[in-house]
């Protein structure tokens, strides 16, 4: 049961921001790659700097073990990267 | 308690704060279940159960056995509450309305009818879904997690992300809006 609760509250709270965003939007994802606006960069450049934040500070702290982190392939990562960004920019998610 | 209700039935928020949010649930994830925010692969295991139901042969590969088991997994409940949370913000903002094209922006460049957004929201799902499983996650997953990480994947992951993303703006948009 405890398996299923986390991960809802922290979609729930993840759907949250990202509505309020905007970012659920077709012009708000489109609009980041034409530089005519910035949401997306903004809610993920201050996310990720809270996160990296306390994440760190708990891994030092002891109170947390780091999660799996994304395997490095330079070529994998780059290739599937820009294949990715063809499909966010035409269709705006 | 007057103040929080007044922020929720914001349509929009700073996205800076929303980010702060972002962070919240992160750590909510991580915390909680030691697993890590991400959208892509919730829908290559539903994806894996639907085609192992239909036909077994083709889930039988390295992929589906080892990297993304198809399965209702955590990262299936997760999307679950992002749909939840979206939705709850979208009725408290009353910014829902079902809408078959995104009516800003959208129409000026491409037209209401939707058939065109049916096939052009089709096909840039599809390739999506395949360059986030080239790359090992999608913009969540990969972007926003592996950079909490510090993971290097996730820099390259958003190199190439708006690389092609502004090239492909680009050659649909020139100069139109």
């Amino acid at each position: 049961m405890a398996g299923i609760i986390v991960p809802l509250v922290s979609g729930l709270v993840f759907g949250w921001s990202l509505h309020k965003a905007g970012l659920t939007k077709y012009h708000k994802i489109v609009n980041v790659f034409r530089l005519t606006d910035l949401a997306v960069l903004k809610y993920m450049l201050a996310s990720m700097a809270a996160a990296m934040v306390a994440v760190y500070a708990l891994l030092d702290l002891g109170v947390l073990t780091m999660p799996n982190i994304n395997a490095t392939y330079i070529a994998g990562n780059v290739i599937g990267g820009l294949i990715f960004g063809v499909g966010m920019a035409g269709a705006g998610f | 308690m007057k103040w929080i209700m007044a922020q929720a039935r914001k349509k929009e928020w700073s996205p800076y704060t929303a980010g702060l949010w972002l962070a919240v649930a992160f750590l909510i994830a991580v915390l909680g279940s030691d697993q890590t925010l991400g959208a892509s692969g919730a829908l290559e295991n539903l994806s894996g159960m639907i085609t192992g139901v239909i036909s077994p042969a083709l889930v039988d590969n390295m992929y589906f056995k080892f990297i993304m088991p198809p399965g209702i997994t955590w990262q299936v409940w997760l999307l679950v509450g992002v749909f939840l949370g979206a939705f709850l913000s979208a009725k408290l903002s009353g910014d829902f309305k079902i809408r078959w094209t995104p009516e800003v922006q959208w129409n000026q460049v491409f037209g209401p009818q939707r058939w065109k957004r049916w096939v052009i929201a089709f096909i840039g799902g599809v390739i999506v879904e395949y360059g986030a499983g080239i790359a090992g996650g999608c913009t969540s997953g990969l972007a926003i997690s592996g950079g909490i990480e510090l993971a290097p994947a996730a820099f390259l992951f958003i190199f190439g992300m708006f690389a092609s993303g502004m090239l492909t703006a680009r050659v649909i948009y020139r100069r139109k809006f």
